[in-house]
């Protein structure tokens, strides 16, 4: 027994005891915890009772669920939107001028800044009297002013703008990384052989950058569906339930109204969803179907 | 080389160069716009943001907003409870990644590779109920209302713990062996040898996790019930719904609240981008 006391295998446990300990309870135990939870009625009204299946037979009804899941499906379509422009950003900022650094630095300031501060601002900007509606009616793009975050046609998609604005930094640097890591002989081959610009994207740049096309292409989507707190501040999932998506929901089925039990077994459907799409992702990956953006 | 194809080089450069400056100019105002926006409205007291034609430029400074809002919105209080909880966030956030991290990326025992795949599990599920649970679990041990509530639950995280990994596996295996011979304890080794060298590691993960905890609203707003305990962006939430005419305090409070993280940003980033860059392979 003293022996074990010097062992390794003593001291690693000892070292990851704590650690292990919080992600017990924080990590792992929200996961196993949610599937019983989801079979009851779990609210602070009533008495807790098992009710088997009700819960998820009663979301496959519920209309305003059906409509939470849609809308965060059309979310996800800012996932191409967002490669795209993050990598044509990424080869910008890889130009190899004076001063680049700087702009790489300000273009990153909206990840850094909190999404509540990112709200308001954009909030005020696409009012009715707002800088936007100035701006487009002045371009002549618009004729008169929009309402952008209180009509049910667009709020959305403003809302999508909004994700997708403070993430392109983010997005950005991660493929700055990758184009870093391409040999500039490469580039130096493909041109001797009669390469253009747009040439060498398609057939150097990204064929190199799969590994970190597949890795933002997973967390975008994640991110996308479980977008919660632009859509929570600016619209609270209204006008209607035109903004409502999956996580709003969720957040007010389980933490407003307080039925837990409901609220569990959406967050369980949602899961799987997310889980099917990475696996998809996945899949797509392997056969090429990724660089179709 | 003759001259004129010389010259006719540096023409296209000259050229080149003036495209992408006017791109950079161009998304640079897209991505800054609105924050200089904001400081030019939290710089005009009693200018409306919905004026027509809209205020893009201030037409004059004055410092008014910054004083009135600071006076009314107790802003020392919210300023120390937001360092308060990041501070607690990252101390947490450092020890038990690493702790936890070391013996991953050095030790030899049984039953870490269960440990890896129960850790690779959670990235791979996720879990949108998550923050239903985590009230339920912090309920129970009777911490709502308080900061450790607030930071107990994001604590440690799985990426903390592969970042963390990766760092170790770095650090050369002969400075563990010399520390054995000389009879250190291993957590004398972890402590006074291998620490030190990770420093760029504990670095990257105070950074997230400062961003992290300094811009979280809705976990404190969730577990507070005393609105005089909300960090700064939670507090703003609030100033919003209670002055939302009030444009320039609104404006100040808000510049008040974004500028110390792109400051902490600014002269740190170097670090940061590691971190950033780091991910795919963690």
């Amino acid at each position: 027994m003293k022996s074990w006391f010097r062992s390794e295998s003593f001291s690693a446990w000892a070292f990851m005891t704590p650690g292990l300990l919080f992600l017990a309870t924080f990590t792992f135990w929200p996961i196993i915890y949610g599937i019983p939870l989801s079979l009851t009625d779990y609210s602070v009204i009533t008495e807790t009772r098992y009710v088997g299946f009700e819960n998820f037979t009663r979301a496959f009804q519920d209309h305003n669920f059906i409509i939470s899941l849609w809308n965060s499906l059309v979310y996800v379509f800012i996932v191409p939107v967002i490669q795209v422009v993050s990598i044509l950003m990424a080869i910008l900022v890889n130009s190899r001028i004076p001063g680049v650094k700087m702009f790489r630095t300000a273009y990153y300031i909206p990840v850094v800044t909190s999404m509540v501060a990112v709200a308001l601002i954009w909030s005020w900007l696409l009012g009715n009297n707002g800088v936007v509606n100035y701006l487009l009616m002045q371009a002549g793009i618009i004729s008169g002013q929009v309402s952008w975050l209180s009509t049910s046609s667009t709020a959305l998609y403003v809302l999508m703008f909004i994700t997708m604005w403070k993430g392109l930094g983010y997005y950005m640097m991660l493929y700055l990384a990758g184009l870093q890591g391409i040999p500039s002989d490469l580039y130096e081959a493909a041109r001797v052989d009669g390469a253009n610009f747009l040439k060498l994207i398609i057939h150097v740049t990204i064929p190199l950058l799969r590994p970190h096309i597949l890795f933002c292409t997973l967390i975008s989507i994640m991110g996308a569906i479980r977008v919660f707190d632009e859509v929570y501040i600016l619209t609270k999932g209204g006008p209607g339930t035109s903004t409502l998506t999956s996580s709003v929901y969720i957040f007010q089925k389980g933490l407003e109204q307080f039925n837990f039990g409901y609220a569990s077994a959406l967050g369980l459907i949602v899961s799987v969803i997310v889980g099917a799409l990475s696996v998809l992702v996945f899949r797509l990956n392997r056969k090429g179907g990724v660089n179709s953006y | 080389m003759n001259p004129t194809s010389r010259s006719t080089k540096q023409l296209i450069t000259g050229i080149r160069y003036t495209i992408i400056y006017f791109l950079l100019i161009l998304l640079a105002l897209f991505m800054m716009g609105p924050f200089l926006w904001l400081l030019s409205v939290s710089l005009m007291p009693g200018r409306n943001v919905f004026s027509s034609p809209p205020a893009i430029l201030p037409t004059f400074i004055d410092f008014d907003n910054y004083v009135q809002v600071w006076q009314f919105m107790s802003f020392p209080r919210y300023i120390s409870n937001t360092v308060i909880i990041t501070a607690l966030g990252v101390v947490f956030n450092i020890l038990l990644s690493s702790l936890t991290a070391y013996p991953l990326a050095v030790f030899h025992f049984k039953g870490r590779n269960i440990v890896f795949s129960l850790l690779i599990a959670t990235m791979i599920i996720p879990s949108s109920t998550a923050m239903i649970v985590h009230y339920l679990t912090i309920q129970t041990f009777h911490l709502g209302n308080s900061f450790l509530g607030v930071v107990l639950p994001a604590a440690v995280s799985v990426f903390n713990i592969f970042l963390m990994r990766q760092t170790f596996l770095g650090v050369p295996s002969d400075i563990r062996d010399s520390g054995k011979m000389d009879g250190a304890s291993e957590l004398r080794i972890f402590w006074q040898l291998v620490l030190p060298l990770v420093k760029p590691g504990i670095a990257v993960i105070g950074l997230l996790e400062v961003m992290a905890f300094w811009n979280n609203f809705l976990w404190p707003i969730v577990v507070l019930e005393d609105p005089g305990k909300y960090p700064l962006a939670a507090a703003l939430t609030y100033l919003n719904g209670q002055f939302s005419y009030n444009f320039g305090w609104i404006a100040a409070g808000t510049m008040i609240s974004v500028t110390p993280i792109i400051i902490v940003f600014l002269f740190t980033q170097r670090y940061y981008m590691e971190g950033i860059a780091g991910a795919i392979k963690g």
